[in-house]
């Protein structure tokens, strides 16, 4: 008896939910979905930022993992939720800007509503910590006299697309396999059979790879001493970020409400200092500025992967 | 700070009761997680992993440590009692778990797969002790080339897993790798046999493939069979270890097995799944017992549980010495390690030698533990086994289902898991055997992937992988395997 009164209750509740007005959101509980595995690069800050929501906006947040195909799986359900305010997705550069112009992906730049962007992690380029290669130009010399062998994740993924820039600029090749992710990469270098990777700033920490250059506009305060390579005369820029997002025809209201909870998210001690904890880097950008990079980034891409012949 | 300063202080970590706790939570969780067909280890560890951010740093790896042994025990308790594995790592338990359990030496398969398990962790953290640091340096020389020469020699188990028909075992195989080559193709970025399906641009996934084939294929069959009266009952449902006697007679297989799931675990990208089968066809072709392998034999049940329980210390040897995961379940703990504010790799090693240590004690606590939830869940499992079949069956049918959703948020495989199911039952009925299809799919992807990279480090020449003397080796080793039973078989032809 008692558990057909608990059903009844949550049956009335679910269907009250649904006609009231958007002034209460949020009255139930919010998905977010990530589309890679838990505990890894995407995951970690958007738990991180689903903890602080779920403070700001008094409500629980449950975060689902949809992975698969570069986050494009989850993409697509996301993309094709119910634009409620309900179903939220936490996603990186990848999936929201390569992807759809690498596979035919059912989602465009115009499925979203950009809420807001919350970090990010410059690309660096790294070598062995007793790598005779001391400096980019010790590279680009080693890769004229004969080869240098980089690894990195599959084609058309960020690192493989940065090398290809640095490699253009420099107006030579580099030798480009392709593994399944950064710990296989580092497994390579470690046995002597991969020369350089291009990965974000933990490769240090996590597996002694020095850096040699950023590809940033500025040098980052965790390494002051590595050079920009537009100091180096070959302005790169490549970095990965990660982004909030609500399917697109997600009421105003609601957007609105989200992104100023996310102003408080992301600038809140706790959201800070659990970032700095697993060396990762904040970076906050309000709805309208998000909205406008992601569609010129969505662009860039675009015709970066264009140029690196891998969109006809 | 010297050994013992650094042991008292984990000790002193370790001895709270949020961290004892944790190891008890984790162990029980873990066992029952890995049991349910369908939640394997590395949704076991998802599911815990948010309960942790906000736990202090011992109890959360305690937690996960515990949670990441158990689980790939609790999966031999299902394949032993309904024919189902509860994880990919006990797909081999099944071939002489289920008909000890027939049989009805129910309780003997569980105090085997039980003891056999905490041999095998136990083994491998002393391996992970002893020398962690010298071996995962190590194992980095072992490149693309020896990793295809291992998987290819890791092949030729499908011959000894497929009892009766060799053509139909190898079909099953070719079925596997077949299956394994749908989705993302890593070394292009492009999709394959996705049929313009979106939801099959990441591929198939090996559980849910596996819960049809098990699970689903199991209950399918018995629902056919349950009106024309009932099929043969798991008797015996308790637990008993086995005697000394037995055991020691057992030492050599217990050893061989764990050393065997502990060196595949150090060597990242072959997998628990495969360490088993390796260990499997290993013992059947030298156990002095191998006339009874698939009819029940002990020495099958300690192969397949001592190396999948193994995998878990020598996994962890690179996880923890070089921040490189060795399998799934690593990749969690390392990214949990991460958000804890830890580095795996070798500033671990030299920085916090106390964590390491506590780690250590953790996974010992938790194996030996695991024979007191053994032992106590078998009256459990007894209650389970005595409900009516309909019952259980329509609760191993929801589980799997479930499970195949869980796995990665993905609706299609629910699906896959169904048609997997009806597939199985056909795979049943044609008398085909299944495991071989798991093999494939195990390793098909890591087959092509080190071949592809092997070529595209020695500029396309397979002439080269010659010059490599462990992949050299490796091979003669597989030619050895393949072609004695050949060259045998053609001599008593000859001789008749």
């Amino acid at each position: 008896m008692k558990l057909k009164r608990a059903l009844g209750v949550a049956v009335v509740a679910v269907l009250a939910s649904g006609g009231a007005a958007q002034a209460d959101y949020p009255e139930r509980s919010i998905g977010m979905m990530i589309p890679f595995s838990a505990g890894g690069g995407t995951d970690v800050p958007g738990r991180f930022f689903a903890a602080e929501m779920e403070k700001i906006l008094g409500t629980d947040i449950v975060v689902s993992n949809v992975t698969g195909a570069g986050g494009t799986i989850g993409a697509t359900q996301l993309s094709k939720a119910k634009a409620d305010g309900y179903s939220l997705g936490f996603m990186p550069v990848g999936t929201t800007t390569t992807q759809p112009h690498l596979r035919k992906t059912s989602y465009n730049a115009e499925s979203w509503a950009p809420i807001c962007l919350v970090a990010q992690g410059p690309l660096y380029v790294t070598v062995l910590e007793d790598s005779p290669i001391k400096t980019v130009d010790d590279l680009i010399a080693k890769a004229k006299s004969g080869k240098v062998v980089t690894g990195g994740p599959p084609p058309g993924s960020l690192p493989h697309i940065a090398q290809a820039a640095v490699a253009n600029a420099y107006g030579v090749k580099f030798n480009y396999i392709p593994h399944e992710g950064i710990n296989e990469v580092a497994k390579s270098m470690l046995g002597g059979r991969v020369d350089m990777a291009i990965w974000f700033g933990d490769a240090k920490a996590r597996f002694g790879l020095r850096p040699l250059a950023i590809l940033d506009v500025e040098r980052s305060a965790e390494f002051p001493d590595v050079p920009t390579m537009t100091e180096l005369g070959q302005p790169v820029e490549s970095f990965v970020w990660f982004g909030f997002f609500a399917p697109a025809g997600t009421p105003e209201a609601i957007v609105t409400k989200l992104s100023d909870a996310c102003d408080k998210a992301a600038n809140s001690d706790g959201f800070q200092d659990n970032m700095k904890k697993a060396k990762r880097q904040v970076r906050y950008m309000p709805r309208d500025e998000f909205a406008a990079f992601f569609k010129s980034q969505y662009e860039k891409n675009g015709a970066l992967l264009k140029e690196a012949g891998l969109v006809k | 700070m010297g050994v013992l300063d650094n042991l008292s202080l984990a000790l002193s970590q370790i001895a709270s009761w949020e961290v004892l706790l944790a190891i008890f939570i984790g162990t029980a969780y873990g066992t029952l997680v890995g049991a349910l067909p369908g939640m394997g280890t590395v949704v076991a560890l998802v599911v815990a992993l948010p309960f942790t951010y906000s736990m202090g740093t011992p109890a959360a790896i305690a937690l996960l440590l515990s949670i990441y042994c158990a689980s790939v025990y609790g999966g031999s308790i299902t394949a032993i009692l309904i024919n189902t594995p509860g994880t990919p790592q006990s797909a081999a338990t099944v071939l002489d778990g289920y008909p000890m359990a027939r049989s009805g030496k129910a309780d003997l398969a569980l105090g085997w797969a039980t003891f056999a398990s905490a041999f095998g962790g136990v083994f491998s953290l002393i391996v992970l002790i002893i020398a962690a640091p010298r071996l995962a340096r190590l194992s980095v020389y072992f490149g693309p080339v020896e990793t295809f020469a291992l998987i290819l020699f890791a092949l030729t188990c499908i011959a000894w897993v497929s009892s009766g028909s060799m053509v139909k075992g190898l079909l099953a195989g070719a079925i596997g790798l077949f299956l394994a080559s749908i989705g993302p193709d890593n070394m292009t970025g492009l999709s394959r046999f996705g049929f313009g399906i979106d939801a099959l641009a990441g591929g198939l996934s090996l559980i849910s493939v596996l819960i049809g084939l098990f699970a689903l294929s199991e209950a399918f069959t018995r629902a056919a069979y349950y009106v024309q009266g009932k099929p043969p009952d798991v008797a015996g449902v308790g637990f008993r270890l086995p005697p000394w006697s037995d055991i020691r007679i057992r030492l050599r297989m217990l050893v061989q097995s764990s050393a065997i799931g502990t060196a595949i675990g150090i060597l990242p990208g072959t997998g628990a799944t495969a360490a088993t089968f390796v260990s499997y066809a290993e013992a059947k072709r030298t156990s002095p017992r191998r006339e009874n392998f698939g009819k029940g034999e002990p020495d099958g049940v300690v192969a397949s549980e001592a190396s999948n329980n193994a995998v878990t210390g020598g996994a962890l040897v690179p996880t923890l010495a070089l921040g490189i995961p060795g399998d799934g379940g690593t990749v969690v703990l390392l990214g949990a390690l991460l958000i804890q504010g830890l580095v795996p790799g070798v500033q671990l090693f030299q920085n916090n030698p106390e964590i390491m240590i506590g780690a250590f004690i953790v996974i010992l606590i938790a194996n030996l533990l695991m024979v007191v939830f053994g032992a106590i869940g078998a009256r459990g499992f007894r209650r389970v086994m005595g409900l009516p079949e309909p019952l259980l069956m329509g609760w191993v049918v929801l589980m799997s289902v479930v499970g195949a959703f869980a796995v990665r948020g993905n609706p299609i495989d629910v699906v896959v898991a169904v048609l997997a199911g009806l597939f199985g039952v056909v795979m049943r009925l044609a008398g085909v055997p299944v495991a071989p299809i798991v093999i494939g799919m195990a390793l098909g992807k890591t087959l092509e992937q080190s071949l592809r990279q092997g070529l595209m480090l020695n500029d396309g020449s397979f002439l080269a992988f010659f010059g490599q003397p462990i992949a050299v080796g490796i091979f003669v080793i597989t030619l050895v395997f393949v072609g004695a039973p050949i060259y045998t078989a053609y001599r008593k032809g000859r001789g008749a």
